[in-house]
């Protein structure tokens, strides 16, 4: 268990730690920083979704939309941010202020980040249930 | 509930889960994502140097106002509370509450529709008649696809917050 738990701690740092050198290099190689904001992007993504899930009580069944109403705004604002973080490379990769190889880069970089994330805050929570 | 279908085709089992209904409120707030940003690469494809029409067309607020009454249309829609839309056949509303819902529902499908239209408006008037070819055609093309992506988002969550409806009322039983 404690040895399992390990392997995973360092299997995800190892891959944050490959995403935010993707998404690094993608800036530095051709000495342009605008993708980095990729790396902000994806650390704000699952904000809204905590917040929002602080804020509404989940045992209230009985009245129907209210609680449940911040937990979808939270929601939406989080699938917001995560095509925002692969449409920005995108939109600055079509107007030339990134080259392509930058863009598929930073792309990749900032999926393994959000990644690396998720799948924290899932073990996380998994071993929150017992 | 089975003998009020109207339909023939049963609704699949899977679309009553709350899994299936996050999954529709991220896929909203994706396609808006989606829309927004199609336009906003518009608007900087439009400063960059790339973009090379003669008679200079550039992305200005006129461009950005179909999306802004779009976006506007599908906040009110929304944020509408559903329930309230036939609450005049139940006695414990007060007066009149389905006819403010239905009136402003309204308003935001006027909003909605207007703004696809707005995007229309802007690609004939803008672009086609103004005789663009195709990299600056895309900028109205660009506009066009953003109205349509924020219509889709909107079905796309009021569909899901219906389904949300149904959920709950099948556990309160």
């Amino acid at each position: 268990m404690m040895t399992a738990g390990l392997k995973t701690i360092i299997s995800l740092s190892f891959v944050l730690a490959v995403g935010f050198l993707l998404v690094i290099l993608s800036c530095a190689l051709f000495q342009q920083y605008l993708p980095l904001l990729v790396v902000a992007t994806y650390i704000l993504a699952p904000l809204p979704n905590w917040i929002c899930g602080r804020c509404a009580n989940p045992d209230d069944f009985g009245d129907s939309g209210g609680a449940n109403a911040i937990v979808d705004f939270g929601k939406f604002c989080t699938g917001f941010l995560v095509v925002m973080g692969i449409a920005l490379p995108a939109v600055l990769a079509h107007s030339e202020i990134i080259r392509v190889p930058a863009m598929v880069m930073s792309i990749i970089g900032g999926v393994l980040i959000y990644g690396t994330i998720i799948s924290f805050g899932m073990f996380f929570q998994e071993e929150q249930e017992f | 509930m089975s003998e009020e279908r109207l339909w023939k085709f049963r609704k699949p089992e899977w679309m009553n889960s709350s899994m299936a209904r996050s999954a529709g409120v991220y896929g909203a707030g994706a396609l808006f994502s989606l829309a927004f940003f199609i336009l906003l690469d518009a608007s900087v494809f439009s400063h960059s140097p790339l973009n090379g029409s003669d008679p200079p067309i550039h992305i200005r607020f006129i461009d950005w106002l179909p999306l802004i009454f779009s976006a506007l249309g599908m906040l009110i829609i929304n944020s509408i509370e559903k329930t309230r839309l036939s609450a005049d056949s139940f006695s414990y509303s007060g007066s009149g509450v389905a006819w403010k819902a239905r009136v402003v529902l309204f308003l935001g499908f006027a909003s909605l529709a207007g703004g696809m239209a707005g995007g229309v408006t802007v690609l004939v008037l803008k672009y086609i008649v103004a005789g663009a070819v195709w990299p600056t055609l895309y900028m109205g093309v660009a506009n066009v696809l953003a109205n349509g992506l924020v219509m889709l988002s909107s079905v796309v969550l009021w569909v899901s917050q219906n389904m949300e409806d149904e959920y709950s009322y099948n556990l309160s039983l």
